[in-house]
């Protein structure tokens, strides 16, 4: 079996109202070719339409298909994302 | 004919039988209630639990010799339900078909129900974080819409009149969008999108991973050889990768195995060599949606 790509996010820097809104950046979002990563409100969230950036984060859903181009770690702004092999 | 157009088209293709399009249906099952609180947090669908499995890492299980096969199958049941809805969590009886542009603009003009509006792709906010409207809805679904603001879109118009909604739908395939329309949830049809495909939540799993999340079309392109001058415009353009060079003959050629149907590769071809041909009347792919 080939190996599994780990794909991390330090949520203390993007996400859940720590650094930076995932949803003003969307660096890595756009970059990813195959479209690995994924914009979503934390499971707690209840509210409709909840506008508070400590409910939304980015989780990469897709790691399987991580072609390790790279791209989302050299282009986020606060160096939250780490890939390994 | 697909087996839904079999179970539920009525003796013709399965979304143009305006029987699914009825607000009756919606009043039935309760969708608005229902659909609201799908709609709220959508973007959690894909994050939560499937029977117990994590979402999150999914790909590396499906890919598993014996659990993969299993998972694609309790995946593929329960988007192929034709229970009653139960949790507005799960998407299920949330089935679709790829459908080309004339199909498309049978459906507004003739079955959508009223009002019909236009709303922010969903698919491409949660994979790419931009907001482009370019899903087309209708009946119920525009009323709940209207609830959640980061679907309406800023720029654009948001009601559409019929006309308005066959231009705009037009325009999106032009630019290479597929066109797909749903159940949701089954019988309900609600959506009719213009999608590309990484972004597509509904395309990926079947590209990707081979959960049968949404059929092929009714239709498969066909390549007029005497008229294609290899010009090549169209292999860029096709989103599932189905045409490719002739390794011997550096012709252009169709890989009808890997054809959707979707037809956005007509719009670039400036012979006019690629058509439409039914899917029933190719004995090569007769049946395999």
């Amino acid at each position: 079996m080939t190996k599994k790509t780990k794909i991390t996010i330090d949520y203390s820097r993007c996400g859940d109202g720590n650094g930076i809104d995932p949803r003003e950046c969307c660096k890595c979002l756009q970059t990813c070719a195959p479209a690995v990563f994924l914009l979503h409100q934390t499971l707690g969230a209840e509210e409709p339409d909840p506008f508070d950036p400590k409910k939304w984060r980015v989780t990469p859903q897709w790691p399987s298909l991580c072609t390790l181009c790279m791209n989302c770690v050299k282009n986020c702004p606060v160096n939250a994302i780490e890939v390994k092999q | 004919m697909c087996d839904l157009c079999m179970k539920h088209g009525a003796g013709g293709k399965w979304y143009l039988n305006s029987k699914h399009y009825s607000d009756k249906i919606a009043e039935q099952y309760n969708l608005r209630d229902f659909l609201l609180e799908q709609y709220k947090n959508f973007e959690q669908v894909s994050m939560r639990k499937v029977h117990g499995f994590n979402a999150v890492g999914l790909d590396y299980r499906l890919r598993m010799p014996v659990i993969g096969r299993i998972m694609k199958n309790i995946a593929g049941n329960m988007l192929h339900s034709t229970k009653p809805p139960s949790d507005p969590f799960k998407p299920e009886g949330h089935i679709g078909q790829v459908v080309p542009l004339e199909d498309a603009i049978a459906i507004l003009e003739e079955c959508a129900a009223e009002p019909i509006i236009e709303k922010n792709c969903m698919c491409r906010y949660m994979s790419r974080g931009i907001k482009e409207a370019c899903c087309i809805n209708f009946g119920v679904m525009s009323e709940i819409i209207s609830k959640l603001p980061r679907f309406i879109p800023e720029k654009d118009k948001f009601h559409l009149t019929r006309k308005e909604a066959v231009d705009r739908f037009t325009a999106h395939n032009k630019k290479g969008y597929i066109g797909t329309i749903w159940f949701g949830p089954f019988p309900y049809i609600n959506n009719l999108c213009s999608c590309e495909n990484p972004e597509c939540a509904g395309i990926r799993p079947r590209f990707d991973f081979g959960i049968m999340s949404i059929h092929k079309a009714e239709y498969v392109i066909q390549l007029d050889h005497n008229r294609c001058d290899d010009c090549r415009a169209c292999i860029q353009k096709c989103p599932f990768k189905a045409i490719e060079i002739n390794p011997l003959n550096k012709n252009v050629k169709v890989n009808l195995d890997k054809c959707y149907g979707c037809g956005v590769c007509r719009h670039v071809c400036p012979q006019d060599a690629l058509y439409l041909c039914p899917r029933d009347t190719i004995p090569e792919v007769r049946g395999r949606y």
